[in-house]
């Protein structure tokens, strides 16, 4: 197991590596360069390559990307051109804001989504099932901006009860700051409920079909405790790795939502980052987010093993 | 309206030259009592001076300071104490006096630095701020600025004439990273800032130049007056100026506050503290007002603005701006190398119809120059240019064009520009002129922002927004001088290059006025670019918020803000 965590951890490092890479050079094939997006589009030419030789975006290429790495393997992540600011605390209040939202998100749908999934698979073809799906899969096409306006129009402006921004003023309690990333999260909900609820639906009804299941209610297994001993553990497995890989897109993707709730995460970070061609802020943001993407994964598999005995040690043994 | 000459001998008897003129002219009706104010502020006459004129020219004793637009102006007795909450645009970029050329920064740095004047965009007036008179010499090349006394940075140090040489000669030096570049460039070089003493402060000029005042304005929104010395790139963490206001925190990408300046100058402002929060887009914003998360949105646009600017909850204030938009042909390319053709355009568009469309009437049509209905120089005389179909058609079959002509119009995506190109196309269409629309992101249209380098320099048509100056300078100088920067038209006309010359060196608003004249005829004659409107700057606050001073360039000045229960 160690080994394979080992191994695991050091193809992670040699993907980060090359993300960076790749991110550095696609970064150069944009458009534009930092010191006119900080000036804008009509500043003098003279005040342009002034800004750019203060920020050292006039060196070549690859002398910047030597700067740029160096340190940040020793752990600096060097300041932002955009901000004149170091990029270590802007970065990590973005992330840890995403990282909270996505919890509040992952809290509401995971139970909502594997209860719909299981209740769809036990009442499978019936009309309750066709209703569950249908909600789900339409919930998923639904993009957040305009579910998330449709939300705040309803239960921030017209019925007045829940907050329409997600942040909170500084030193807020962990209460209030829930309460305000409810209805943030209430988008996301509905876009991975879709998802999450037809895997397990898929995994309940195969766990459902199988010879074991058939042999459990035929040795006389309440309903019940066949349906939590012996389906949930198996139908659980697809589900998580929904989970996993929806990670990614929960912390990073949320442009649309953190800009409606005027959410400072790290997904408008990044983005904002690309388009100034703000480098050093959008390598740390863009590896951020590959490091919470493979330890989620990461996670995901040791999870899978733990609840799968079949596949455990598989690589070692 | 009876004068009273002897009262007004013996003013003159007190006034320079070019004050004497001015006086001449409210005299003789040729000027009138705003404009008075606003070109005797210009030439650095005293309000009490400019009033007694007034008074003795028989008038009431009502001074153009209390004209500002009735939502914003104080009623009653202001409340003390309490907390403004404003919505503004997040700062793009570093809070940094020198670099900032974006909405958001540019409100910041108005909120705790001063200038040496103020362009009061509601009394569309220019009012003393930390100079407390300027005068020009004779001709308009060295302009000479008293400054007040008694000002001091919120870290107690007293203001100086060195504070002010320091900060201009930083602005105006090509070897820093200064956006005021494209206000000073030209006009003034390091060396021409000089301190005559310590409260007085001259600008020598590369060229006589009649509206010099402004460049040093809030409308020169990077020129705050930073302590002599000063490391621009600290400023963000202090934010030191002169104003009512002082720093009490900023978060990048969150929001700002700060609290009132108790020594203020002017006397501490009315509210205890002011809290901005960041935005990145519109909508949010809107919502924010509407569920009462902010009393104040700094500025909008009217474009899915419907549901505040239609409602008597809230006051909106609109400031007529020279925000504009500027459609240029390549008068070097076929077809457009014949004037005809360009005029042809230009008449197939129904502006007023744009206004309303595009604008939802928050805007002021335009005649295909760049002198803005704001301009106290503008000259409204020359004829406004409306649509004619028949005209235009008949103007086309002359250049050679009977059956139209096909061609392609580039743009940015920004603010309602892709849908006024839909319109232009429309438009265009109705003359058989076809034309293709390539919408492209700024960046990508702007590119280097040289020629041969830019999609908006040099595209055959090519739509840009060109936002809100207090002078009509740059607009005149970059985009239609033959040696400009942006002339994306790439117009050269000697004539329209003598008259700007003559316009920019011009002290007094009756020469002014009559070039301006001349330049809107060739402008209409020529139409190397259209300009079918300008648009308003907008401001929203809740009915309870009083004495908010907005301008259309996105800042606002909140010394005399409050907010009743």
């Amino acid at each position: 197991m160690l080994v394979f965590i080992l191994k695991r951890v050091g193809l992670g490092l040699i993907t980060l590596w090359i993300l960076s890479v790749i991110v550095f050079f696609a970064a150069q094939v944009l458009p534009g360069d930092p010191a006119r997006s900080i000036l804008g589009p009509l500043a003098a030419p003279s005040a342009v390559t002034a800004l750019s030789h203060q920020l050292g975006t006039d060196k070549p290429v690859i002398e910047q990307y030597w700067t740029w790495i160096t340190h940040f393997v020793t752990g600096n992540p060097g300041n932002s051109y955009q901000y004149q600011a170091p990029i270590g605390p802007l970065l990590t209040t973005a992330l840890v804001n995403s990282l909270k939202l996505a919890a509040v998100a992952f809290i509401l749908v995971v139970p909502l989504g594997i209860i719909g999934g299981v209740v769809a698979a036990l009442n499978i073809g019936k009309p309750l099932d066709r209703v569950l799906s249908v909600f789900g899969l339409s919930a998923v096409v639904i993009p957040e901006l305009v579910s998330g306006i449709i939300l705040i129009l309803i239960f921030g402006i017209w019925l007045n009860v829940l907050p329409i921004e997600a942040s909170t003023p500084p030193g807020s309690s962990i209460g209030t700051q829930l309460y305000h990333l409810i209805l943030p999260a209430i988008p996301l909900v509905l876009i991975l409920f879709g998802y999450i609820q037809q895997m397990a639906r898929a995994g309940t009804a195969e766990a459902l079909a199988s010879d074991y299941a058939r042999t459990a209610t035929l040795k006389g297994l309440p309903r019940g405790v066949m349906i939590r001993r012996h389906i949930l553990r198996n139908s659980l497995l697809p589900t998580i790795t929904v989970i996993a890989t929806q990670t990614g897109y929960l912390i990073g993707g949320l442009v649309l939502v953190e800009t409606l709730f005027h959410y400072n995460g790290i997904g408008s970070l990044i983005y904002n980052a690309a388009n100034n061609k703000d480098f050093p802020m959008l390598e740390a943001g863009v590896l951020t987010i590959g490091i919470v993407y493979m330890v989620a994964t990461l996670s995901a598999d040791i999870l899978y093993s733990l609840l799968n005995p079949r596949i455990r040690y598989q690589g070692v043994e | 309206m009876a004068t009273d000459d002897r009262e007004l001998d013996a003013l003159r008897g007190k006034s320079s030259e070019l004050e004497n003129h001015y006086i001449d002219e409210l005299a003789a009706g040729r000027l009138s009592r705003r404009q008075f104010m606003r070109k005797g502020a210009v030439i650095g006459m005293s309000t009490t001076m400019m009033g007694a004129i007034l008074a003795a020219c028989g008038g009431a004793n009502s001074v153009g300071t209390s004209s500002a637009s009735s939502s914003a102006s104080a009623s009653g007795t202001p409340t003390k104490g309490g907390t403004l909450k404003l919505a503004t645009q997040a700062p793009s970029a570093a809070v940094n006096p020198l670099t900032v050329a974006d909405a958001g920064g540019l409100c910041m740095l108005a909120q705790t630095g001063e200038f040496l004047a103020f362009d009061d965009n509601l009394a569309l007036q220019l009012k003393p701020m930390l100079a407390t008179a300027w005068k020009p010499s004779q001709n308009g090349a060295v302009w000479t600025f008293s400054l007040r006394q008694g000002v001091k940075f919120h870290d107690g140090s007293p203001l100086t004439a060195d504070d002010v040489v320091y900060t201009f000669q930083q602005l105006s030096n090509t070897k820093n990273a200064s956006n005021a570049l494209s206000n000073l460039g030209g006009v003034v070089t390091p060396d021409g800032v000089k301190k005559v003493d310590a409260s007085t402060v001259a600008f020598h000029l590369e060229a006589p130049n009649g509206n010099f005042p402004y460049l040093v304005s809030s409308d020169n929104y990077n020129a705050i007056i930073v302590p002599k010395g000063y490391d621009y790139g600290n400023w963000q963490k202090t934010f030191i100026g002169t104003g009512p206001f002082k720093l009490k925190s900023y978060t990048q990408n969150v929001g700002a506050d700060f609290i009132a300046n108790p020594t203020y100058w002017g006397g501490a402002p009315h509210l205890d503290s002011t809290a901005f929060t960041f935005y990145t887009s519109q909508q949010p914003q809107i919502l924010a007002l509407q569920g009462g998360t902010v009393d104040v949105i700094v500025q909008f646009v009217a474009q899915g603005a419907q549901s505040i600017l239609n409602n008597t909850q809230y006051a909106i204030i609109s400031l007529k701006s020279s925000n504009h938009r500027e459609l240029s042909m390549r008068n070097d390319m076929t077809p457009f190398t014949d004037p005809r053709v360009r005029q042809a355009i230009a008449l197939s568009l129904d502006r007023p119809g744009m206004v309303q469309a595009l604008l939802t009437g928050k805007g002021q049509v335009g005649n295909d120059s760049p002198f803005a209905p704001k301009f106290p120089s503008t000259n409204t005389s020359v004829p406004q240019r409306t649509q004619d179909i028949a005209k235009a058609k008949q103007l086309l079959s002359a250049a050679g064009h009977p059956n139209g002509f096909s061609t392609t119009l580039t743009t940015e995506q920004y603010e309602e520009i892709p849908a006024l190109a839909q319109v232009i196309a429309e438009a265009a269409s109705k003359i058989g002129v076809t034309i293709k629309l390539k919408v492209e992101n700024q960046t990508d249209y702007y590119g280097k922002a040289t020629y041969g380098n830019s999609d908006w320099l040099d595209a055959i048509m090519s739509l840009v927004d060109y936002g809100d100056r207090g002078v009509p300078n740059v607009f005149l100088e970059s985009p239609l001088s033959s040696g400009g920067p942006w002339n994306a038209a790439r117009f050269h006309n000697k004539t329209y290059d003598g008259l700007v010359k003559q316009y920019v060196a011009a002290v007094d608003l009756q020469t002014q006025k009559t070039l301006a004249g001349k330049i809107e005829s060739l402008l209409l004659q020529e139409t190397p670019i259209v300009i079918p409107y300008f648009i308003d700057g907008l401001t929203a606050t809740t009915s309870t918020v009083h004495g908010v001073n907005p301008t259309a360039l996105s800042a606002i000045f909140l010394k005399d803000a409050y907010k009743t229960a």
